[in-house]
């Protein structure tokens, strides 16, 4: 599901001009206990093995709501897309199949400037458009170009209703 | 909490239940009446002409009929000046005869069109619209109004309700006039039943031709997105303004993912859209499929 993005990126910068960073994350609710901290090392053991061949960088941080978030950064969106692919299947293996809630992908758009994202639902297998604008803001209209531009050609969420944003995105710098 | 619809919605859904309703029934009197018509004995011929004065009569009093029924009243420049010079940017460059304009004091946020020709047209806007919308997206709004016109949709509303008139026309004297006893002059003084027949036949035959009537209109609100669209060359704002009139907007949560997350079992609950039925009733396509359809137009323009 999430390798639909592979072709979907090239028809967001062709239609809309945005560009993807090279930044995105898998999240998953954290709980306590010995299995979660395995899985955890697990996933860390998976990401340090990559590193000869994938040119991808990790961070791993625990946000506000207890959210443990896997953020990746990489030059290829195939090497992004295989890497959160591999640690959603870690996660899952090891029986935290239900903590999985969401994959975010950054794009930097050149003509609003900021950064606009694409949400991955795991709840819903579908991906939604979420666009900052401010502190508390959207900006619906973009958000509704996002789904113009790829909804008929990637799993999307069709229900405005269900676009839930998240917002301070920990992608950049904190933690 | 998400389920719940914006108040408007009630009394949107109340509005247009309160026109269908008088809608059918002042038809139904209409069916009724010219069915008196023709078991008093009146001929064929007579009968035709007063449907079709009646018909005549209300294509000439519509835009009479319909801003006395909405409470609409014509505004000078001096009133809205600001309404007045949007109208007017939008007319001078897609070159249209200005129409007069008409506003509406609810709270309630819609827009409608109405007029015989071009030029005796009017455009419509409530007060609440205009709070709600901003100027672009008002623009939008008045935009596929005017395409209502410059398309003649009064027009071809009324001639698809004049079918409808003509198919039980015809049926009453094509498949029915026997009933009456032989010859139209010749009084039965014992057939209730044909006549309760003809009637039940006409009321369908109405009915089938108001869901026709319902299905032409939703295609024409199509037709008047796309034109009204390309007269501002922004469908995105219309779009806008679509989920803003119908509270679509205020539904967009802002509410953060992981926030929800943590309430029980969210996910499980069903999407609440149009059924069939209403869809089957209802004058406008969802608004769902328009938005859908503007933002196919603003992608293909980008």
């Amino acid at each position: 599901m999430l390798f639909s993005l592979s072709s979907g990126y090239i028809t967001l910068e062709t239609k809309l001009g945005l560009k993807v960073t090279g930044r995105c994350a898998l999240t998953f609710k954290g709980v306590s206990g010995t299995y979660f901290y395995e899985m955890e090392q697990d996933v860390k053991r998976f990401l340090d093995s990559l590193n000869p061949e994938f040119d991808l960088a990790y961070r791993i941080v625990t946000d506000s709501y207890g959210y443990v978030w896997i953020i990746l950064e990489g030059k290829r969106i195939e090497d992004l897309l295989a890497g959160l692919t591999a640690v959603g299947d870690t996660v899952e293996e090891k029986g935290f199949s239900d903590q999985i809630l969401a994959a975010v992908f950054e794009f930097s758009s050149e003509r609003q400037g900021g950064y606009q994202y694409l949400i991955y639902n795991y709840k819903r297998n579908n991906f939604y458009p979420f666009v900052p604008a401010g502190q508390k803001d959207r900006s619906t209209e973009q958000e509704m170009q996002i789904m113009a531009a790829v909804g008929d050609e990637m799993p999307f969420e069709k229900d405005m209703t269900r676009w839930y944003p998240m917002w301070d995105l920990p992608l950049r710098s904190r933690g | 909490m998400y389920t719940k619809k914006a108040p408007w919605q009630h009394r949107d859904t109340g509005l247009t239940i309160r026109m269908i309703v008088s809608f059918a029934v002042l038809t139904i009197l209409y069916l009724v009446f010219l069915s008196v018509l023709a078991y008093v004995g009146l001929g064929a011929i007579p009968i035709a002409l007063i449907a079709g004065m009646m018909i005549l009569a209300q294509w000439y009093f519509s835009d009479r009929i319909v801003l006395w029924s909405s409470g609409a009243k014509v505004v000078t420049r001096e009133q809205f000046p600001e309404l007045h010079d949007l109208v007017e940017l939008i007319v001078a460059r897609n070159n249209l005869p200005k129409p007069r304009i008409a506003v509406i004091n609810t709270k309630m946020p819609n827009a409608f069109a109405t007029g015989k020709s071009k030029k005796s047209s009017v455009v419509a806007v409530t007060t609440g619209l205009m709070e709600m919308l901003d100027n672009e997206e008002l623009e939008g709004v008045v935009a596929h109004e005017l395409s209502h016109i410059k398309n003649r949709d009064v027009l071809v509303l009324t001639l698809a309700s004049l079918f409808s008139t003509i198919a039980w026309y015809m049926m009453q004297f094509g498949m029915y006039g026997g009933m009456y006893g032989g010859g139209y002059g010749g009084r039965n003084r014992d057939n209730g039943g044909g006549m309760a027949l003809v009637l039940l036949v006409a009321v369908i035959t109405w009915f089938v031709s108001f869901l026709i009537i319902r299905a032409i209109s939703r295609y024409r609100e199509f037709v008047a997105d796309r034109d009204g669209a390309m007269m501002t060359g922004k469908p995105v704002k219309l779009a806008n303004a679509l989920l803003k009139i119908s509270g679509t907007m205020k539904r967009i949560p802002t509410q953060d993912l992981r926030q929800v997350e943590g309430m029980n079992a969210f996910f499980i609950v069903p999407a609440i859209s149009g059924s069939s039925f209403t869809a089957l009733f209802s004058t406008h396509p969802p608004v769902e499929q328009r938005v859908k359809k503007l933002m196919e137009m603003e992608a293909s323009m980008s």
